[in-house]
């Protein structure tokens, strides 16, 4: 049944590359060219079919469907057929260091229905991504985003595809923008905004952490997308690790983020993610991160004394929750101790969540983004036009390094 | 006349709403709908008439305006505490970071912080003033003046950092080593003094500290007005001034630029025993300023990849060697490897001198110990032998996390020693109960440890 769903969803992920070369038997040059390429042709339209369905529906998986073999799920394949030029590049949603994200549709739509459908389009040079040594960490963005594709509250990586001299990831677009525009306009979130909020971000690290081994790493309000309905949708993998039961030591993050012991290199796990989640919860409620200064060393240090201090108005439920998260010692700290994501659960903050209702979408946000249609992009900023100039991958780094990239 | 196109999205909106639930009362789902639309439209209207209306760094915000059932409106708890008047409990200081800053401020510290609106500051290295030496303060600074929370919190989107990636299994194989440049007594004490109010070392143990201070390189600065690090530049160095002087410059642009005036203003100097560049051993981000010999100097230079490849291979081994430990340890053999880590993380290094009564025959036993250096002997009450030696790796009070029952020995150390030891509320909070853990070796009690304590959330199988 499985099998059956992905050969209608995507007959041609490039898992299956090896049985299609060997179908073509040809002699001729040019006819080969010629069939080969309507075959490529048809597999392209059944893969822009599929994501046609998958973006009809947007039904998140069950974390048993989210676990299955990536061959085998509907969402988070490498694809070999789909290309750059089968989208049209509407709107620059955001950059960041190395990659620009795209608002698109495919370039030529079936139908009316199609036109309306909508992606974000990851794209990251390689170049980019070789000179600023991020290639391990795009590859762990790129494997972690397909195993947890079809979550509900992370953004579903559709597909993934390269050609010469980028790496391209096809997410689902989320229109509300980021948390963090709410969070700066607001100033801050009362406790049930707060309490919502946080309470779907456990349930993403209770699933990373929990059910995939992953640590996220850089948890903070600008890698919070809000979804069409109100809900988060986590973004932004490059950090994203399986670290399973062993500590690792690079250290990454967002300066006010940071775990006291990625700042000690002591050898860091999941635990970092409890800590910067307690940090997010006291930006939530207060309106900037607990540690500050303007030079980041002083920064640090404030984080490694750890000593937390609290707004007299903060409610004593949510100084408890924060200083348990934001425990220097983690084998004291909340979320790694005992019971894991379950205890943060049960923390008295919380009391009032419905856990069970939580995940499965049916409690309705505190912010419904205001939109004109499925493509509205009022909630993102603008952004400058990329720069015309890029520096060519050449040959030689295309030998040197395209064996790296080759599971996108 | 065709319709507006407001009305237009908002039909076929409902249109789709219409179609995925299939409501059975279809006019309470329009109804609902329509309101549920104009709440969140109003909500975000609101929201950015009140964005409009606040400055751009935030200052003097105020309260919110919206109505009762709006996601922003203040809590009660906090209706009256606006964050341009946040209270501290136990300071009642006005200080410029929202904690408190217990270590001692130094020149520097006030030249940045008191800068207000040089938000470019963020992303930089700092500075740290001499422990002992001479150290001008820079003219222009005054007090360290109280800013006012949160006037001075950077308000922007926030990058994130990264540095290269460190692989201890790599090193494993490869036997890297640091690098090791010989000192006199002299100049080493020199440099322990010259790091020991600077948090990244404070926390070094003996190994890694002599490790470092025997990896920092001698880098001679011939003449004066030899630009050490450039404001702007990429940083991969840290630096203590072991003689000499330098002189501190910052140009308000973010960056070193051409000409006389690119220096930017004198924010001060660092003399011997003083350091800078710091925030190069965290990760490479643009230096903060500009830093000139002002004579014949030397200087003492740490790259980051040796620095926190020091500490992460002796952190790496460390933890290994414990996991070591604990495997040998019959009652902990159940504990999953993703346990064992944890209990490994948490075991806590401490020393004794040669004689020290670790732990004494007949009290109640809270901790467990693992002997990882040195040597100790086991003693009873009423024989005047030992009756029973330690060396590393051996272990003992682990029944101590079973029971109360009192120690049945007591353990002295006879030369130095390093234990690595873990209370049992430490082993309680992180794993639970002990006997639940030993349980898991008796099959007939298997049950009890699949419904309940399978703490191992990376087990898929059960
Ligand atoms: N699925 C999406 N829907 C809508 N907007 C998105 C989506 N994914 C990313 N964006 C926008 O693009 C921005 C940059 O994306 P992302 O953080 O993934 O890139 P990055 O280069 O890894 O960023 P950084 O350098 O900050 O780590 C996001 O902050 C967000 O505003």
């Amino acid at each position: 049944m499985a099998t059956a769903i992905h050969k209608i969803l995507h007959p041609h992920s490039s898992h299956s590359k090896g049985e299609r070369d060997s179908s073509v038997q040809d002699d001729h040059e040019a006819s080969h060219d010629r069939q080969d390429s309507d075959m490529e042709q048809r597999a392209r339209e059944d893969e822009k079919r599929g994501l046609m369905q998958w973006e009809d529906r947007k039904a998140p998986l069950s974390p048993g469907q989210i676990d299955a073999d990536p061959d085998r799920k509907m969402v988070g394949h490498s694809s070999s057929v789909l290309r750059q030029e089968d989208f049209e590049l509407v709107k620059t949603l955001g950059t960041g260091t190395f990659a620009r994200v795209w608002l698109v549709r495919l370039s030529e739509p079936q139908n009316n229905d199609d036109r309306d459908k909508v992606f974000a389009l990851k794209i990251l040079r390689k170049v980019d991504v070789i000179r600023l040594k991020q290639v391990e960490h795009v590859r762990n963005e790129r494997n972690v985003l397909a195993a947890v594709a079809g979550h509900p509250f992370i953004t579903t990586m559709v597909a993934s595809f390269q050609d010469h001299d980028s790496l391209y990831m096809l997410l689902d677009y989320c229109p509300g923008g980021e948390v963090f525009s709410y969070l700066r306009r607001a100033r801050r979130f009362n406790e049930p905004t707060s309490q919502f909020y946080a309470a779907e971000i456990v349930l993403i690290l209770e699933f990373l952490h929990e059910r995939e081994g992953v640590a996220y790493r850089d948890l903070k309000p600008e890698n919070i997308l809000i979804d069409a309905e109100g809900h988060l949708k986590l973004v932004d993998f490059g950090f994203a690790k399986k670290v399973e039961n062993r500590e690792t030591y690079t250290l990454c993050g967002t300066p006010e983020y940071l775990a006291p012991e990625v700042i000690r290199n002591t050898g860091h796990g999941t635990a970092v993610d409890w800590w910067a989640f307690g940090i997010l919860v006291y930006e939530f409620l207060v309106g900037q991160p607990p540690f500050w200064d303007q030079n980041p060393m002083k920064i640090y240090e404030q984080i490694v004394e750890g000593r937390v201090r609290f707004p007299s108005a903060m409610s004593p439920e949510a100084r408890d929750l924060i200083s348990g998260l934001c425990t220097v010692d983690t084998s004291k700290r909340l979320g790694n101790i005992k019971g894991g994501a379950a205890a943060v659960k049960e923390h008295p903050w919380f009391r009032n969540i419905d856990w069970e209702a939580l995940y499965h979408r049916k409690v309705k946000g505190p912010i419904i983004p205001h939109l004109r249609g499925p493509a509205d992009t009022r909630n993102f900023d603008e952004y400058e036009p990329e720069s015309a100039n890029r520096e060519p991958y050449t040959r030689e780094m295309s030998e040197k390094w395209d064996e790296c990239f080759k599971d996108f | 006349m065709s319709l507006p196109p407001d009305y237009s999205n908002e039909i076929s909106a409902l249109n789709r709403e219409i179609l995925k639930a299939q409501p059975v009362d279809t006019l309470q789902f329009c109804a609902n709908f329509f309101l549920r639309r104009l709440e969140s439209q109003r909500a975000e209207f609101l929201l950015s008439q009140q964005h409009q209306h606040s400055s751009p760094r935030g200052r003097g915000m105020a309260e919110s305006t919206f109505p009762g059932s709006n996601p922003f409106s203040t809590s009660p708890g906090l209706a009256t505490g606006g964050m341009h008047r946040l209270e501290e409990e136990e300071e009642s200081d006005s200080i410029g970071s929202p904690t408190a800053s217990s270590f001692p401020p130094s020149a520097m510290d006030k030249a940045q912080s008191s800068t207000p609106g040089e938000g470019t500051f963020g992303n930089f290295a700092g500075f740290s003033a001499p422990a002992k030496g001479k150290s001008t303060a820079p003219p222009a600074i005054g007090a360290a003046d109280a800013q006012s929370f949160p006037s001075n919190y950077n308000l922007n989107r926030r990058t994130s950092v990264s540095a290269e990636s460190l692989n201890p299994a790599s090193s494993a194989n490869d036997n890297w080593t640091p690098p090791y440049h010989p000192k006199s007594p002299e100049q080493q004490s020199r440099l322990k003094a010259a790091v020991a109010s600077n948090f990244l070392f404070t926390h070094l143990d003996d190994e890694q500290s002599a490790q470092v201070l025997g990896a920092l390189q001698e880098k001679p600065i011939p003449t004066k007005d030899i630009k050490v690090i450039q404001q702007g530049d990429v940083g991969d160095y840290f630096y203590i001034v072991e003689n000499g002087s330098f002189d501190i410059y910052v140009n308000k642009s973010g960056k070193l630029e051409p000409g006389p005036e690119g220096l930017g203003s004198k924010v001060g100097s660092v003399g011997p025993g003083g350091s800078f560049g710091e925030l190069a051993l965290m990760y490479n981000a643009p230096r903060a300023a500009t830093v000139v010999s002002t004579e014949r100097s030397t200087l003492w230079a740490l790259d980051r990849v040796t620095f926190r490849r020091i500490l992460m291979d002796s952190a790496f081994q460390r933890r290994r060697m414990y996991e070591g430990f604990l495997e040998e340890v019959p009652l902990l053999a159940s504990l999953t490897p993703y346990e064992r880590s944890k209990i490994a993380d948490a075991l806590e290094t401490k020393k004794y001198p040669a004689g020290t009564k670790i732990i004494n025959e007949g009290d109640v036993g809270e901790s467990f110990y693992i002997l990882e250096a040195g040597a100790a002997e086991v003693y009873k009450r009423g024989v005047d032998k030992p009756v029973n030696r330690y060396k590393k790796g051996d272990y003992f009070g682990e029944l101590a996390l079973l029971n109360d029952a009192p120690r049945a020995a007591s353990v002295v150390s006879t030369t130095e020693v390093k234990v690595a030891t873990l209370g049992k509320d430490g082993f309680q909070r992180l794993l639970g109960p002990v006997e639940g853990i030993m349980r898991r070796n008796d099959p007939s009690k298997m049950a009890a440890h699949e419904d309940g304590d399978a703490v191992d959330p990376l087990a898929k199988s059960t």
